[in-house]
């Protein structure tokens, strides 16, 4: 229920002076979402993260075939994973073969070539290995963070919110999950998942995964319960549901996605150390974990095997890492604007001047 | 000047770098305190008066510059080396912070605590500072000190901690006591022990206080000089006579017009005859209720046999102490908390027991205004959504309807109409407590519950506050159960008094009868702590109280 | 308080049955033990489909089995504990037996020294917010965060052992890497206590010419062929640890605290040549526990010799500086045994081990070889793991300290004139404790998990490798072993965490 349009710009006078001021003056006639988007915005590390991931994940989409159903979505690279090309022998360092075309010499045969990344041992294009990998651990994590973070906030908001015997049963439920040892149990369904794919996979990681959240979710509705706005809304007449999905969930949000953004993060490890050890992803399916289970024997003669699926894995969990720290930043209430070394500078700086 | 002052600050400013500008927090402030006397530093929120505190001894934060100068002992605080800072913190310059609770740390006894001040400042043994703590918690009258000197601050009152407190600010006899709102968390029983207590001390050991506070009550009581300041400014100076009964400055005038003086208000006439009274709009009968066993915390009965009526178009004052059930009957006057034992009727129909669509029926004759105005609207709704919301769920207005309704409300608290599509953040405290009130009458409800709604807010805010509740009530003429600890706001607002003490309802009476001739042992208590901002009428208030105590 | 540990006990064996019986079903009904040799055609094969299904039950339904299993486990209260067969016909608790000593080894070590290592550049990092310092250790944090620990192990194998090994055998440190690798200590360390332009350059010129110096030296030498500190060394590092340890325990204005420190590192150094001879001839983990038993009584002795009145803080820093230099001369001895261990057939020149925990072929009763060996082979799979667990701990203890400073109490602590050392050592220290305490054993468990992967990549033959073994060869009881001892694991941390909890909080232990 969004009563009235968008708000207009504040007009009217900031409190007075004093230290009143300084706390105001940050979010003078911002609405909620926009001190956030500020906030955000703020931290340099985040933004560039962002933007790192979302030019990684368009890179990762657009670059091979997708295929929704019967529709054919054809990329812009041109081997696929199924392609056995010629392996390439020229130029090779040490007598390998299938070594990396990517050339960032400006002045000489600057591009991707024919096989940037190299070939594997068969000739296979390992770009287009590592573009495949990369695809599905992000759909491992996406559906992990999708799955966990659904069951989290459903268990947490209902266990926070009814308190009592229903919050004393869930959480019993969350000691009792995170009793048992995620790696064995994941494990064992993931040699079970050889069979049913990787989907199922990350399903099944994401039914693991939420305890964590539930018990912050939880922890957050028992806080807001106990805020006045909420009795104000009871008393005003609001049911359960709309108090918790009006008053209380709104405020939690914050939380919510920060934490959602961690699970993530460590979703994709997870993968890729569960396709590692084989019990993840398996050939002839492929995923970044399993590219360097595949050559770790090979990382002396032929080392790009190793570190481009390595590098894929840490770049987007660090990505994913720090956009978490911004949206944290962003919706910490505590949260005021920093005092760097730099202000500290510029502030001497005012003083020498002011002499 | 015959005796060389204390503490001597010339041109003092603290401006605090913020997003690249400078804001000034204090503004070119002078100030002398002589040993064995007390200046006060009164003034609201953001006036800067705890950050002339904390600057004294370099204590801000890293981004506050001050400049100046600040001579404690004839020695040169500002901008001196942090090694001297360090012997003077503590032992010539002690403080006294308001919250006991935070101020202490939570892991260590009160006597380590002391211990360890003395320790610092003295070439000392553990066994002879342990005896000089003891003898300090005894001289701060904390009871049975051997077995207390081993307590952690969880483990007292509040008063205590506090004692605890000064105790430790005492035990290196420092030249100067600053005493940072030493009694704001405090009851105001409490508050006047306190007092004492610290009035005592400084004729004993002869220490300079400054006195940091925005009560009146307070400064009328403790202070001989006193320094009024307004957003950093140093509005007006002067002897506590000077600045009670010839204040100068206009701001100081409006200060003290608005400050609640106990027992100045006029007579005022109950809206009905006592021989003929009306139905009741709320009427609890007997009850009792309890806060059930949580974890390894046992049941804890808040409130028993409580039993009140409220008549149309009177205010009903409710006092009491932290911890005496006043909020607690008010919760569940409008079934916020259920009721263990006895009967709750609002305009006849019974609450206790009520299911849910019954309550929400019940409740439409009824509107809350709460005590916190920072928690008391949620931060993610426009004020306009959060007014409208019992309109909305009422089902009595949409759309244009609504907003036309919200805001003819708005025009109603005097706050500009614009105001709907803000968010409570950009609200100052008083501003939200309006909001609060506007939305607790959206409905016109018969009975209106304000649970503390001024303890947050500053006195002139207050006052303002308080008026515009008065306009109000007249206007629409609700019957008003006004929850507070504060007994001069209850004088000016209320036809009827009822205190209670610990779950109890002690007395109950006309508002003249238990200001004036209180029949209680604890009302009489209650009343006589109070601080009345007139040092020579406090004066003899204080001497009557003391007599009263042997 | 024995009441409620009780009853958590209780409630905790309640949530172990419930959860070994979900793995037990989960496992039993997702994988087939029998799936390979129902596909071969071979008689042998019928055979021993036969003979499996006799000795593991496999008739039975699993949900029945589970009961079989656990009558097996509660063997443990009469004294007879029976965790069933692996598939190859051995007990279940032999197995176990050898692997967890291999695994708690492992774990241990890395825990302690993340935890340690942390803790320390996470309180130096809230204690410089917004310095250079903290956002390259926040940098750090975050990407250690996003290392895949069998991709660090991997590069670990193949840089640190394959590499430097193939360094040892023609030691020669090359210019540009001397010069690469004392920028880099040159900018930790300015970054460290660097502030203003001149002082950050000062700073950085020292650390840059100090390693640069000691790199040449090492170079120069050889020393990596046979290395050891010898007593002028630790001469100087003891006096530069008395000094350390004062300045954090006491402050280095506390002279008596100084005079003990100084006196305990000189008497580490005289002691050097005494230990020489004892260690040589009475090598064993009974003459370590002795000296430090002398060392600590050294300690107590001092401080009553050197104080009055505070005998705590005053032993407290001597002991500390004591261990310190005592393990200073250990590491010297055990160095010393480097170029025979080195040459031994077993190591044939390449002493860094890229696989397994112990060179079976190496036979020797020397104590010094043995450890050396040992700890060879710790020190790979441990760095992988501290790598992996170090970020968690530096972001938790800087946010916890940030947390604690913002608090009141260090307020009145620095109103009081105490200080930043005490203020930072006794009040922000102990508060900032508690939440870490919670957070334990997560971590911990964490790195059990993380351990699997490393056992795996370092050829261990510890848990992960057995439970990995379970898993692939759809061994039920021996994966239920590994499942309930992992569980007992996590449930007695959370106790033991809550108790620590109560311990240090006096709110919880004397109740609200």
């Amino acid at each position: 229920m969004k009563l009235f349009g968008r708000k207009e710009k504040a007009t009217g006078e900031i409190l007075a002076g004093g230290e009143n001021a300084i706390a105001n003056k940050e979010v003078e006639g911002l609405s909620q979402g926009q001190i956030v988007r500020r906030r955000f915005f703020r931290h340099r590390a985040a933004v560039i993260a962002l933007v790192a991931l979302s030019s990684i994940i368009l890179f990762v989409l657009t670059s091979l075939d997708t295929k929704i159903g019967p529709i054919r979505i054809p990329g812009w690279w041109k081997w696929t994973v199924e392609d056995i090309p010629e392996l390439r022998f020229e130029d090779c360092p040490g007598g390998t073969t299938g070594c990396p075309t990517l050339s960032l010499n400006p002045t000489g045969d600057f591009g991707m070539g024919n096989h940037p990344f190299g070939q594997d041992d068969i000739g296979r294009d390992y770009f287009a290995l590592v573009m495949n990998g990369a695809r599905r651990s992000l759909m491992i994590m996406f559906v992990i963070g999708a799955v966990s973070g659904f069951i989290g906030v459903v268990v947490g908001s209902i266990s926070g919110f009814y308190g009592k015997r229903v919050d004393a049963v869930l959480m019993r439920l969350v000691d009792f999950i995170q009793t048992v040892p995620t790696i064995i149990i994941a494990a064992v369904i993931g040699k079970a998942a050889g069979r049913v794919g990787p989907f199922f996979l990350a399903l099944f990681l994401g039914i693991l995964g939420w305890t964590g959240l539930a018990r912050l979710v939880r922890a957050q509705f028992l806080s807001l319960r106990e805020m006045e706005f909420v009795d104000a809304a009871r008393v005003a007449g609001a049911s359960n549901i709309r108090i918790a999905f009006k008053h209380i969930l709104p405020n939690a949000v914050g939380q919510i996605i920060v934490s959602v953004t961690l699970i993530m993060a460590g979703a994709i490890l997870t993968e890729t150390a569960l396709s590692y050890l084989g019990f993840g992803v398996v050939a002839p399916d492929v995923s970044l974990g399993l590219l360097i289970s595949q050559y770790e024997s090979s990382f002396t003669t032929r080392p790009w095997l190793f570190w481009w699926p390595g590098f894929f894995i840490i770049s987007i969990a660090l990505c994913v890492n720090f956009i978490g720290d911004g949206l944290r930043d962003a919706f910490d209430p505590r949260q005021r604007r920093r005092i760097t070394k730099k202000d500290r500078l510029q502030a001497k700086l005012q003083i020498k001047a002011g002499e | 000047m015959v005796e060389k002052n204390v503490l001597e600050i010339t041109d003092f400013n603290v401006d605090f770098w913020v997003d690249g500008v400078w804001y000034p927090a204090v503004i070119d402030m002078n100030l002398g305190l002589a040993a064995g006397k007390v200046t006060a530093i009164v003034g609201e929120s953001g006036s800067g008066k705890s950050t002339t505190a904390l600057g004294l001894m370099s204590l801000l934060a890293s981004n506050a510059r001050m400049q100046g100068s600040v001579v404690v002992k004839g020695e040169e605080m500002l901008n001196a080396k942090s090694s001297r800072l360090r012997e003077f913190r503590g032992k010539e310059v002690a403080y006294i912070f308001q919250e006991p609770m935070t101020a202490l740390n939570p892991l260590f006894t009160i006597g380590y605590q002391i211990v360890e001040t003395l320790r610092n400042h003295f070439e000392m043994g553990p066994k002879e500072a342990h005896a000089r703590a003891l003898e300090l918690i005894t001289m701060v009258d904390i009871p049975n000190p051997e077995q207390s000197i081993l307590k952690y601050p969880h483990q007292l009152s509040g008063g205590q901690r506090q004692r605890a407190m000064i105790a430790q600010a005492l035990a290196c006899d420092p030249a100067l006591l600053v005493a940072d709102e030493p009694t704001t968390a405090l009851d105001v029983t409490v508050q006047a022990e306190i007092l004492d207590l610290m009035r005592g001390l400084k004729d004993k050991l002869n220490s300079a206080i400054l006195l940091i506070t925005h009560d009146m009550g307070v400064v009328a009581d403790m202070a001989d000089e006193i320094l009024v300041m307004k957003d950093g400014i140093t509005v007006e100076k002067g002897t506590a006579d000077q600045i009670f009964n010839k204040p100068q400055h206009p701001y100081t005038q409006q200060l003290l017009g608005s400050v609640p003086k106990l027992g100045s208000s006029k007579k005022r006439e109950l809206p009905y005859k006592e021989s003929a009274k009306p139905a009741p709009v709320l009427k609890l009968t007997d009850v009792t209720i309890e806060y059930p066993k949580r974890g390894r915390q046992p049941a804890f009965t808040a409130v028993k046999n409580f039993s009140l009526e409220i008549y149309p178009g009177e205010i009903v004052g409710l006092v009491g102490e932290s911890g005496s059930g006043k909020t607690t009957v008010g919760r569940a006057s409008i079934g916020l908390l259920p009721v263990k034992a006895g009967s709750i009727e609002i305009v006849g129909k019974e609450i206790a027991g009520a299911d849910s669509k019954q309550l929400s029926a019940i409740r439409r004759h009824t509107g809350i205004v709460f005590q916190d105005p920072a928690s008391s609207l949620n931060p993610r709704l426009p004020i306009g959504e959060s007014i409208g919301e019992p309109l909305f769920l009422a089902g009595l207005a949409k759309g244009a309807e609504l907003a036309h309704k919200v805001e003819e409300l708005l025009d109603q608290v005097e706050l500009p109409r614009s105001y709907r599509n803000r968010y409570p953040h950009e609200l100052s405290g008083g501003q939200r407590q309006r909001v609060g009130i506007a939305r607790a009458l959206a409905l016109t409800p018969d009975l209106l519950i304000a649970d503390e709604p001024t303890s947050a807010l500053d006195v002139s805010v207050q006052a303002r506050f308080l008026e515009l509740l008065q306009e109000l009530q007249g206007k629409l003429n609700f019957a008003c159960l006004f929850i507070s600890h504060d007994l001069a706001v209850v004088d000016i607002l209320s036809h009827r008094i009822a205190v209670m003490q610990n779950g109890l309802l002690v007395e109950v009476g006309d508002r003249d009868q238990i200001l004036k001739n209180p029949q209680n042992d604890y009302t009489k208590r209650l009343i006589s702590a109070v601080p009345v901002p007139d040092p020579k009428e406090q004066k003899i208030r204080r001497e009557a109280r003391l007599a009263l105590k042997k | 308080m024995l009441n409620y540990i009780l009853r958590r006990i209780g409630v905790s064996i309640m949530i172990l049955f419930g959860s070994s019986f979900l793995v037990y079903n989960l496992a039993a009904y997702a994988s087939d033990p029998l799936a390979e040799l129902r596909l071969s055609t071979d008689d042998g094969a019928r055979q021993q489909i036969i003979a499996l299904t006799r000795d593991l039950q496999l008739d039975v339904p699993p949900p029945i089995r589970y009961f079989l299993w656990l009558k097996g486990v509660l063997g443990l209260f009469v004294g007879n504990l029976n965790l069933g067969m692996t598939r190859e016909a051995s007990s279940v608790q032999e197995e176990l037996a050898y692997a967890i000593p291999v695994t708690i080894r492992l774990v241990l070590v890395a825990t302690i020294t993340a935890l340690l290592l942390g803790l320390a550049l996470g309180i130096i990092s809230a204690l410089r917010q917004y310095s250079r310092f903290d956002y390259g250790m926040t940098f750090l944090a975050f990407l250690l965060y996003s290392l895949p620990i069998f991709w660090v192990a991997v590069l670990l194998k193949e840089f640190m052992a394959i590499q430097f090994n193939n360094f040892l055998s023609e030691p020669n440190i090359p210019i540009k890497w001397m010069f690469i690798f004392s920028i880099f200590t040159g900018i930790f360390w300015s970054s460290l206590f660097g502030g203003e332009r001149k002082r950050f350059w000062s700073v950085f010129a020292g650390a840059f010419a100090t390693n640069f110096v000691i790199l040449w030296a090492i170079d120069l030498t050889n020393w990596y062929l046979n290395p050891g500190l010898g007593p002028i060394l630790i001469a100087f590092l003891s006096i530069g640890i008395a000094f350390g340890v004062t300045a954090i325990s006491t402050g280095l204005s506390n002279s008596t605290a100084k005079k003990a420190a100084l006196t305990m590192a000189g008497l580490a150094v005289v002691w050097y040549y005494p230990a020489q001879w004892i260690f040589n001839n009475f090598g064993s983990y009974l003459t370590i526990l002795i000296m430090i038993s002398l060392i600590v009584l050294t300690g107590i002795g001092l401080s009553r010799v050197f104080s009055k009145i505070d005998h705590g803080p005053i032993a407290r820093t001597a002991i500390i500086t004591g261990l310190m230099s005592g393990i200073l001369i250990l590491v010297d001895r055990i160095m010393q045994s480097w170029a025979e261990y080195s040459a031994t057939d077993a190591v044939n020149g390449r002493p860094v081990p890229t696989y397994g925990q112990r060179k079976d072929q190496l036979v020797t009763t020397d104590f010094w070889i043995n450890n050396l060996d040992i700890i060879m082979h710790l020190i790979l799979p441990t760095l992988a793991l501290i790598l992996i667990s170090l970020a968690g701990w530096i972001r938790y203890s800087r946010g916890a300290l940030l947390e604690v400073l913002n608090q009141d109490y260090i307020r009145t602590a620095r109103a009081k004139g105490l200080n930043e050392r005490v203020v930072i050592t006794r009040h922000a220290f102990r508060n900032m404790m508690l939440p870490l305490s919670s957070l334990f054993v997560g971590e911990f468990v964490g790195l059990v998990g993380g351990a699997v992967i490393t056992e795996r990549v370092f050829g261990w033959q510890g848990m992960g490798t057995l439970g990995i073994k379970a898993i692939n060869s759809y061994d039920l009881n021996l994966l239920m072993g590994v499942n309930l001892l992992l569980s007992i694991l996590v449930i007695s941390g959370n106790l033991i965490a809550d108790l620590v909890y109560s311990a240090l909080d006096p709110r919880i232990r004397l109740g609200k």
